[in-house]
């Protein structure tokens, strides 16, 4: 908890460090949830003016989870409400009204949209205290040496800014960002074992002929598309020069290969909704179909057999995940003690809790050194390794979902985010996309 | 006209006053709330629907542009078709349906109570959530659903139908099941204003079942059928999440494109997209009431 | 009321019109009874068929605030604004339809901008009037911005349906109080109103379920907190639990109750109306 000097913001009216104080307080809460989940310690005029802050933490409801907000008031002595909302309520609120928002939660192609806006303030990198720590896949677009992908958005190209008022993302390292990563996954295939008879690698059994009528995809236009590129271009129609940023002859291209597919009868459905996704699954409606990880989970649930596809990158360039990846950013608004309060809370997550909690969903945080600490050695190997379980493996809230022996489908976090093929994005041929897009569904 | 409503037409002129201040009054509240949440906001949306835009920001200015995008566009043309299709269907299901059940509870009910109750039992379902409601469906349309399976037990069918769920039907039965009441409701309130002796003087002068129905039950329903008639079509054509979930994302509708578009932040398109959807409802609902006069058939004006 | 078979035996129309009531019905409850039932599921519970486990498991989550989503608090917030929206809905379209009885400067606009209201797409509206608290300064929250956004949505409602209880209501009751000297205020308590009840009891029930049930137009307008539909909906973004179905049963079972009370309500203000009208 000891930072420079520096960074301390010297409060006026108590002639204390601001910074110190909160810092403190925060630590201790946070040493003690460790321990017992009790709360001690708190300097009482820091107690008395940070509890009446309450900061809301806006976003969709598997990256703004109410029990990591409960978690983090608990620590932190302040009041946070969490407002669950689906991706394009929520990306149109913190444009339209960005005072009904404190912590916008954005994907990292929403905070290159929101960052023009000038509705967002830069983060100052050396006042999250994990930064260094966090994962260079995300604070410097590569792991190990090796560059991760940057085909659609990847975080790393979202995130930083020259200065705190900037209104304009750069390229390269710098001492702002427009958003710190909390949450994220790499999303591929999910398929029915018992029905589809063989392990499923690569994206273009999505539109193999073998599952006319059995396959989906999901019905997010900008994702979606991304999917179906993935698919075509591992069946070897075409390359894409960037799938995440198609030129209009690629979108053409693309959407008039659905259409023909869809013509074929080839789609059961294009899915909207979670439960829509596992439902056609687990009821055999579909057999394939592009799915997210905790679906998957809940087809298990159901004691159906279900596969996460581990869509390894291949020699040729062909197949690899399509990663995602939720961040928080800061209102530009905020300012004081509210500001100082949300640094606090920032800070928070990178502690190990919420890291720990979202791997029991099948998500990951950008610091898993943390994370393990408030994990079992089983879990942390089970989630984040890719390790075979030596005991049951529960949910968040205790619920069995794994027996002792069980692996992970697609390895390890590494395994997965080493074999990112694109990011979550939006083109710069958005609207003629979109509007393809309706056609397809339409057609 | 019904007798009442002549008397009342009469002790009116008997009266000749002037109503109009207070009526002016009466109607201010009324006035304020539309003003504030509906001129006012629609004013800020016909703005920007004439901005220019990029993909990261709006810039005020004066362009046709976005409508131009819009109405050249076959998506928009076959995105109206389909929503006129399926509003044309749905209309046709409710209005059958609504009229029966609103003829068979004001006018087969004997205690008017029962009535009233058997009537809320069919309010009941909506103060469960449309969205639970619409999802309630799922476990009963799949492939692997209660009336598949049940077709499939009894013999009915040897392969489960799957245009139960995920097609035209579902999103036809989704609606029906949210706005039938829609139609009920209007029509029971205006079959309730029809005088009973017109029946006994209907059958008195010789008419059938049928001759009644014709020319004393539907024209005096009238005005309850157009009613029910707009709010079931208004209701479908700004449909974005039914026909989104139900279809099984086989059908755009023409907000869900909208919301589409407004999901990656294209305001203006989205914007213009809007006015002429207003625009062409407006004209819609203005026709059918010129068809008939809905403020003429339900206030004995003077 | 039922003037076809005052004179005994029911005609034919009577047994297939009651057919399609109850056709229609079952229709309405069928999908709902799979809500009741599956929302009694155990802890593995999903939001299909079949049945996993038994037990109240669900209607705890829901009560204690459960594992996804905070439909309780969604529930606080819903419960008075619906009640807020059936008042004001109430009061505004009663005196409009008034209003509307005779032609006043304006009155044409009025009655077009309520259809406007009535067809304007709900989530483009909403989107308008949270830019518009957003320009103005002001906080948009359910009790401020999506009152009145569901207020343009239950006015042109109530206000139809207002018309439609005038055109039943015979004015020359309203008259003959005048005549007998009665003050405006005496009229309006003593007569008018009470004559009115069940058309305006309709009306606070329209205006009740549309709020209750309303999604395109508070969407944008909600403010920080969300309401049921809309937590509804964010929660369908992830793993859905049958605590929503539990939520659709207790309702039901609520909702039973509270219309046995307005009915017997109903019933009062009848005995009442036919005592007036022997006197």
């Amino acid at each position: 908890m000891d930072r420079g000097k520096k960074d301390q913001v010297t409060s006026k009216t108590t002639g204390v460090t601001r910074r110190e104080l909160l810092g403190r307080a925060a630590a201790a809460a946070t040493g003690v949830a460790v321990g017992s989940g009790a709360i001690t310690g708190f300097p009482t005029i820091w107690a008395q003016e940070i509890k009446d802050i309450t900061l809301r933490h806006v976003g969709v409801s598997y990256s703004v989870v109410q029990a990591i907000g409960d978690q983090a008031a608990k620590d932190l002595g302040f009041k946070v409400s969490m407002q669950n909302l689906d991706t394009s309520t929520a990306i149109t609120r913190f444009i339209t009204q960005p005072q009904s928002v404190d912590i916008p939660d954005l994907e990292g192609w929403q905070a290159k949209v929101a960052v023009p806006r000038g509705i967002l303030q830069g983060i100052e990198v050396k006042r999250i205290k994990h930064f260094d720590e966090m994962l260079p896949i995300f604070t410097k677009g590569e792991y190990k040496g090796k560059k991760v992908s940057r085909q659609g958005i990847s975080p790393y190209e979202a995130m930083y800014l020259p200065s705190r008022d900037a209104k304009q993302i750069v390229e390269g390292v710098h001492d702002f960002v427009s958003f710190l990563p909390q949450v994220y996954n790499a999303d591929s295939i999910g398929y029915r074992p018992d029905l589809i008879g063989h392990p499923v690698t690569q994206w273009k059994e999505l539109f193999s002929p073998a599952y006319k009528g059995k396959a989906a995809i999901l019905d997010v236009p900008n994702i979606g598309i991304m999917d179906a590129a993935l698919a075509l271009e591992s069946r070897g129609d075409l390359v894409y020069k960037n799938k995440g940023n198609m030129t209009r002859a690629e979108i053409d291209k693309t959407i008039d290969a659905l259409i023909a597919l869809k013509k074929q009868g080839q789609f059961r459905a294009t899915w909207t909704t979670f439960e829509q996704s596992v439902e056609l699954m687990a009821a055999g409606e579909v057999e394939i179909q592009s799915m997210w990880s905790p679906a998957v989970t809940a087809v298990l649930a159901r004691g159906i057999p279900c596969i996460y596809a581990a869509v390894n990158q291949r020699p040729d360039g062909k197949e690899g995940y399509r990663g995602w990846c939720n961040g928080m950013g800061l209102m530009r608004h905020l300012k004081g003690k509210k500001l100082e309060a949300a640094y606090e809370y920032l800070n928070w997550y990178y502690e190990g809790w919420q890291g720990a909690f979202v791997a029991r969903h099948g998500y990951y945080s950008p610091v898993p050194a943390t994370a393990e600490k408030f994990m079992t050695p089983n879990e942390y190997g089970y989630w984040y390794l890719g390790k075979p379980a030596v005991d049951v493996i529960k949910d968040p809230y205790g619920a069995p979902i794994a027996k002792p022996g069980a692996v992970r489908d697609g390895g390890s976090f590494i395994e997965r985010f080493s074999n990112i093929s694109c990011w979550n994005t939006v083109m710069d041929e958005n609207q003629y996309m979109i509007q393809r897009w309706n056609e397809f569904k339409s057609a | 006209m019904s007798a009442s409503a002549t008397l009342v037409a009469a002790v009116g002129r008997r009266r000749e006053r002037s109503w109009s201040l207070s009526s002016l009054l009466l109607a201010l509240p009324l006035a304020a709330v539309l003003v504030c949440f509906v001129v006012a906001p629609l004013i800020s949306v016909v703005a920007v629907s004439v901005f220019r835009y990029d993909n990261f920001a709006v810039i005020p200015g004066f362009t046709l542009e976005n409508y131009a995008s819009v109405l050249s566009s076959r998506l928009t043309l076959s995105l109206y078709l389909t929503m006129i299709r399926l509003a044309a269907i749905t209309w046709a299901v409710t209005l059958v349906l609504g009229f029966c059940v609103a003829y068979f509870l004001v006018f087969h009910v004997r205690s008017k109570l029962i009535a009233i109750g058997l009537f809320l039992a069919c309010t009941v379902p909506f103060w469960t959530s449309n969205i639970i409601r619409m999802i309630s469906w799922l476990p009963l349309l799949g492939r692997q659903g209660i009336i598949n399976q049940a077709l499939l037990t009894t013999g009915v069918i040897h392969q489960p139908l799957g245009f139960l769920l995920y097609s035209d039907f579902s999103v036809i039965v989704s609606y029906v099941h949210l706005f039938t009441i829609f139609m009920i409701v209007p029509i029971f309130n205006a079959m309730s204003r029809i005088d009973p002796a017109l029946f006994e003087a209907s059958r008195d002068a010789g008419a059938s079942r049928w001759q009644t129905m014709r020319l004393v039950v539907l024209p005096l329903s009238k005005s309850g059928i157009v009613l029910g008639s707009v709010f079931v079509i208004t209701l479908v054509m700004g449909d974005f999440y039914v026909v989104k979930v139900m279809s099984g994302g086989s059908l755009a509708s023409v907000v869900s494109a909208m919301v589409d578009d407004i999901s990656t932040l294209l305001f203006p398109h989205a914007a213009a997209s809007a006015v002429i959807l207003l625009v062409v409802l407006t004209l819609l609902v203005a026709g059918i009431m010129r068809l008939v006069d809905i403020r003429r058939e339900l206030v004995a004006e003077r | 009321m039922a003037i076809v078979s005052a004179r005994g035996g029911r005609p034919w129309t009577f047994y297939v019109l009651a057919a399609i009531f109850v056709g229609y019905v079952a229709f309405l409850y069928g999908p709902m009874l799979c809500i009741y039932v599956l929302s009694f599921q155990g802890p593995q519970g999903g939001l299909t068929f079949p049945m996993r486990g038994a037990g109240l498991h669900w209607f705890n989550q829901l009560l204690s605030q459960g594992d996804t989503g905070d439909l309780i608090g969604a529930i606080s917030r819903s419960l008075p604004l619906a009640v807020l929206v059936m008042a004001i809905t109430v009061i505004v379209s009663f005196a409009a339809g008034m209003a509307f009885r005779a032609r006043f400067p304006g009155s044409n606009w009025l009655f077009y901008l309520v259809v406007a209201s009535l067809v304007a797409p709900g989530y483009v509206l909403g989107i308008g009037i949270g830019l518009m608290f957003q320009l103005l300064g002001w906080n948009t929250d359910w009790y401020t911005s999506a009152l009145g956004a569901q207020l343009s949505w239950t006015l042109p409602f109530g206000l139809l349906i207002m018309f439609a209880v005038f055109g039943r209501y015979d004015r020359a009751y309203e008259e003959a109080a005048r005549d007998l000297g009665a003050f405006p205020v005496q009229t309006l308590r003593l007569v008018v109103v009470p004559m009115l009840l069940p058309g305006v009891i309709a009306v606070a029930l329209f205006g009740f379920t549309l709020s209750y049930d309303e999604f395109a137009r508070t969407l944008q307008t909600v403010g920080s907190s969300n309401t049921v539909p809309i937590e509804i909906w964010s929660m369908t973004q992830n793993v859905t639990t049958p605590s929503i179905y539990a939520l659709g049963t207790l309702t039901t079972a609520l909702s039973f109750v509270v219309i046995g009370v307005s009915l017997g309500t109903i019933a009062l203000i009848q005995r009442r109306r036919v005592g007036m009208k022997s006197l």
